[in-house]
């Protein structure tokens, strides 16, 4: 069956080993306050409005259903909450005013795309990483692509925050060459308090996960006045230190480049005036998951 | 007369190596920058050149009408005229003397002798924006190792014995070389003698020492042989600027090959150490940096890489300015070799070296009817193309065919005409680019009757196998015709194919009338501006199975097809296939007005078989580089991959290890040659904003390293584009 997919990555250098296609999934259970992808995080459509890129040329006027968009004096006027996000005014945008994150894509649709760099992924040790939004939020979709890869003998990798049902990600993960997985907080009302949900099933899950004895990479972001506390990767690095298979721990800088998309997307951007860590910053932290007994990155 | 640097330090200055080599380099830096001041942007090599001191200025001797000389007295009286008076260039820190103020052919003016007009084929060329290489010259490779062989006595003892044999028509030939040789070797003498003078007056006792051996070295190197790795590198210094001074020739050889004995020779003799050998090697780049290959197949196909391979990448590391060296890339190359070379892109973000894949170039090369044997010798040679030194006549990188112009004569013929459609539009670009291509051929023909009395190569000839023992120039006298035929504009030809095929037939989103309408117009209004943007983003090259890459390997198919059959026409030449524009897109770009693709009138075309930029959301290089593998003409020219990286991919061991990674396979997929830069970006806008902040900074143009300080504007322009064009995505 067909998924929702916002965007593939080809020569992919920051997800995993070796060169790699990374295929971002649309949709995410989790509403983290600092998300950097926001388009991904619906599994409908969402439409992303660039007026900068606008000429008024107004194909867009006649072709919206709903007459979202209207001439005016100034040029085109857009008006989002008529907007049902149908993608027909994004088709006909070449100037990439409109532009809709989302495209349903069948497996082998996908498929077709990843296979072209085969020879990069054999001779680097890469191969495909599905990320998101979340993986598992499709999860027909996602066995689909990891079923195909194996098959093609591409090694297959996912970035998840193994918030779902050990059971129901079982069969797919037992199959990846690599899980990259989040724990952005330690503290269960923490994560709460800035994802939407605890973190109870997620901890559980790391833990049944490092018994497949697949490699594993755990990662927190380090956002700013949420995550960024020694107290937090601390407890967190030492949940992690009696893991098998955990080949690191990373260390994720606060990554700034979600605010073009709140705009594009008429979202408020709670971390709108955040910034990067400075180096000062992060080598406390890392020192303090590093005392863990782990290998420690910053990424 | 002379530019020398003696007594330019007290008597009790001190000098290492490290030292020489960073005051060299300043040196070097300032000239660059005068360069950039009298002489304003130059796209190409740095050549090694200098500027002629104020008090020498050079006459020619016309033996025309037209004030310029043609034929083998024209040249041969104004080459050793210019010998007998060039100045010497000496300086104390430097272990060679070998630098030229001048290239003849531009102090004559590149032109053609008025006695062979082609006026027919002029019309043709003009039509579809050929360059003909009619009256160009050099652009194939000496046999570097056969002079060391012989030295400049042992060419002349050849050149008189093969005149005793061969009957008196030979001998306006042989009389030429003589003449051009024995005024080298008392060219070298004077300079020898001069470098003995110098010696005298030098007050520091280290730089004193240094002129004292250069002196004795020179002296031997006027007709001796060398014997250890100075004087053979000395030979190669004098060898260089002798032919650029002639008429710019520009290719090297096999760098760690040529003189892996001398260093063989010297360790074993305990003459040098390594540290000696890297500080030769570094100036050996200050004095010149022609195009040098290192590694690569033996000819059972063991990997050669040798310790002197190591040795010439850290020399080259030592002085980091413009180096054109290439590592030849095969099935078993030193791993470790591999990824150091990779590994100073990085560091030095000069542009140097790049890489060839000898799997594709030799099949290719095969398929051209040569053994294994002769493709694996032929070596990487200059900006995109290879040669067999000593073997061929080629005119590389000089031939190209603006696809683009014969693309816009079929597109014009066929809204004159009733049928407008695809299948008329690629039959009439069939039939143009047939035309073109044969055009092209005449001219080569044409050119090799002819050259000899407009510019024989008096100094390429010496090294060449054939022209010496039959006694006529190359363009008759060669042991192999395998004349490059480039053509450019792929990717703007190809998308716009795409775009047709896309919009107007299976969208039906525009007419054949309507599209023609915007394009006569240049795209204008805002309508213009939108059905623009709608062609730019079609499916486009590049982008991996694509309309675009259909296009682009059915144009390459018949375009290749279409230059092999010229040896039909012309039996005895062998006419290769390439795509390569070298710094030409700008220039084949303000002959073409708007094109179906979205591109603006007089913009530039693509670069060589590069995608226009902005092909990809995503500019996955892995997609860019199989398309480009899926287009290789492969009859053992190119068609480089120029990749602009961003220095930060390479920053850590494992992203390092990925580019090595990207680099093996995408040579092992086909792929013929890769230029990288790696782009460091605030400097490239600051450079492009004030020159003359970041004189030192390299980036590779084409095939070619250069100053981007030394890039005209427009140029400079076009490489900013780039990186603001990625910036964006």
């Amino acid at each position: 069956m067909p998924g929702m997919v916002t965007s593939i990555q080809r020569f992919s250098l920051n997800d995993g080993p070796g060169i790699r296609t990374t295929v971002f999934f649309k949709g995410c259970n989790l509403r983290c306050a600092w998300c950097h992808n926001p388009e991904t995080i619906r599994l409908q459509n969402d439409l992303l409005a660039y007026p900068e890129k606008c000429i008024a040329c107004g194909h867009c006027v006649p072709v919206c259903p709903t007459g979202a968009h209207a001439r005016v004096p100034s040029g085109i006027a857009f008006d989002r909450t008529k907007c049902t996000a149908c993608g027909r005014c994004a088709e006909i945008c070449f100037p990439g005013a409109m532009e809709l994150a989302g495209y349903r894509r069948t497996g082998e649709e996908v498929l077709a795309e990843v296979t072209q760099d085969i020879a990069y992924y054999r001779d680097s040790n890469g191969g495909v990483t599905l990320s998101g939004g979340e993986v598992f939020c499709q999860p027909q979709f996602a066995k689909e692509l990891i079923d195909d890869c194996v098959a093609a003998d591409i090694p297959i990798a996912v970035e998840t925050n193994l918030c779902w049902e050990f059971d129901a990600m079982r069969p797919m993960l037992e199959k990846l060459s690599l899980v990259m997985f989040d724990l952005k907080l330690w503290d269960d009302a923490e994560h709460l308090r800035w994802t939407g949900v605890g973190n109870a099933l997620i901890k559980e899950n790391i833990a049944k996960l490092d018994a497949l004895g697949i490699p594993l990479i755990a990662r927190t972001p380090l956002i700013p006045g949420a995550t960024d506390n020694a107290e937090n990767i601390t407890a967190i690095a030492h949940f992690l230190a009696p893991l098998k298979n955990l080949q690191y721990y990373e260390l994720l800088n606060f990554n700034p480049l979600g605010e073009s998309k709140y705009r594009a997307l008429g979202l408020e951007n709670p971390f709108e005036a955040a910034r990067p860590l400075s180096a000062a910053m992060v080598d406390p932290l890392r020192t303090a998951a590093a005392a863990a007994g782990i290998q420690v990155k910053v990424g | 007369m002379m530019i020398q640097y003696i007594n330019q330090y007290p008597e009790d200055e001190q000098f290492d190596y490290a030292k020489r080599l960073r005051l060299l380099r300043e040196r070097k830096l300032a000239q660059t920058e005068e360069k950039i001041q009298k002489e304003g942007g130059l796209n190409e090599d740095d050549y090694g050149r200098v500027v002629a001191p104020d008090y020498f200025q050079f006459q020619i001797v016309p033996n025309n009408p037209d004030g310029k000389f043609y034929g083998y007295s024209g040249w041969t009286e104004n080459y050793t005229k210019l010998l007998a008076e060039h100045p010497l260039y000496v300086d104390p820190l430097d272990a060679f003397v070998g630098r030229g103020f001048f290239f003849l052919i531009r102090l004559r003016g590149i032109g053609w002798n008025p006695a062979y007009p082609y006026d027919e084929l002029k019309v043709l060329f003009d039509k579809y924006d050929i360059i003909s290489g009619i009256g160009r010259d050099h652009h194939f490779n000496p046999d570097i190792k056969m002079g060391l062989e012989l030295g400049w006595g042992g060419i002349l003892k050849k050149l008189e014995h093969y005149r005793s044999i061969n009957p008196p028509e030979t001998y306006v030939f042989y009389d030429s070389e003589i003449a051009v040789v024995k005024s080298i070797i008392q060219f070298l003498h004077r300079i020898s003698y001069q470098l003995s003078e110098f010696a005298l007056i030098e007050r520091n006792p280290t730089l004193r020492k240094n002129l004292e051996e250069m002196a004795d070295i020179n002296y031997r190197m006027a007709d001796g042989v060398p014997q250890t790795l100075r004087e053979a590198i000395q030979w190669m210094c004098w060898f260089s600027m002798l032919s650029r001074l002639y008429n710019r020739g520009s290719a090297g050889g096999p760098l760690d090959q040529l003189m892996w004995p001398y260093y063989q020779h010297d360790i074993q003799n305990g003459i040098i150490n390594d540290e000696d050998a890297k500080f030769l090697l570094g100036c050996l780049f200050f004095n010149d940096s022609r195009y040098y290959q290192l590694g690569g197949p033996d000819l059972e196909g063991n990997d050669t890489t040798n310790h002197l391979s190591y040795l010439i990448l850290e020399a080259a590391d030592a002085v980091n300015i413009a180096c054109n060296l290439t590592v030849r890339v095969h099935d078993k190359t030193d791993p470790v070799f591999l990824r150091k070379a990779v590994g100073y892109l990085f560091t030095n973000k000069n542009g140097w070296p790049r890489f060839s894949g000898d799997a594709a170039l030799v099949n290719g090369f095969m398929r051209c009817g040569y053994p294994r044997e002769e493709a694996i010798r032929r070596i990487s040679s200059g900006c995109h193309w290879m040669s067999i030194p000593g073997k061929e006549y080629t005119l590389n990188d000089i031939v190209k065919i603006n696809n683009a112009k014969v693309f816009e004569v079929a597109w014009n013929e066929m809204m004159a005409g009733a049928e407008h459609s695809l299948k008329k539009l690629h039959s009439l670009f069939g039939e143009h680019l047939k035309r073109a291509v044969e055009a092209t051929a005449d001219g080569i023909q044409f050119h090799l009757k002819y050259q000899d009395q407009n510019e024989p190569e008096l100094i390429l000839n010496l090294l060449s196998h054939g022209p010496v023992e039959k006694g006529c120039d190359v363009t008759k006298g060669a042991t192999y015709f395998n004349m490059c035929v480039d053509g450019t504009a792929l990717a703007t030809v190809a998308d716009s194919f795409a775009a047709v095929e896309q919009r107007i037939v299976r969208e039906k989103r525009l007419t054949f009338e309507e599209l023609d309408a915007h394009l006569k117009s240049d795209f204008a209004g805002t309508e213009g501006e939108y059905v623009r943007q709608m062609l730019q983003h079609s499916e486009r090259y590049c982008q991996g199975n694509s309309l675009g890459d259909e296009w682009a390997q059915r144009i390459s198919k018949e375009f290749s097809d279409l230059v092999r059959a010229q040896k039909e026409r012309y039996p005895g030449l062998n006419f290769i296939p390439g795509w390569f524009s070298w710094s030409h897109t700008l220039l084949f770009g303000s002959h073409v007005g708007a094109t179906p693709n979205g591109r603006k009138a007089g913009t530039a075309i693509n670069h060589g078989a590069n995608p226009h930029p902005g092909f990809r959301r995503d500019g996955a290089v892995t997609a860019m580089c199989n398309s480009i593998a899926a287009i290789q003409p492969g009859y053992g020219n190119t068609a480089p991959v120029q990749l602009e990286l961003d220095p930060g991919i390479g920053e850590t061991e494992e992203g390092l290890d990925k580019l090595v990674s990207m680099v093996r396979t995408l040579l092992n997929s086909g792929n013929t040659l890769l230029n990288i830069n790696i782009i460091d970006g605030e400097k490239v806008l600051e450079a492009h904003k004030n020159p003359s902040l970041h004189p030192d900074l390299v980036v590779r143009v084409t095939g070619f390293t250069a100053y981007f300080s030394m890039l005209s504007k427009d140029f400079r322009q076009l490489v900013v584009d780039r990186i603001i064009d990625k910036r964006s995505v």
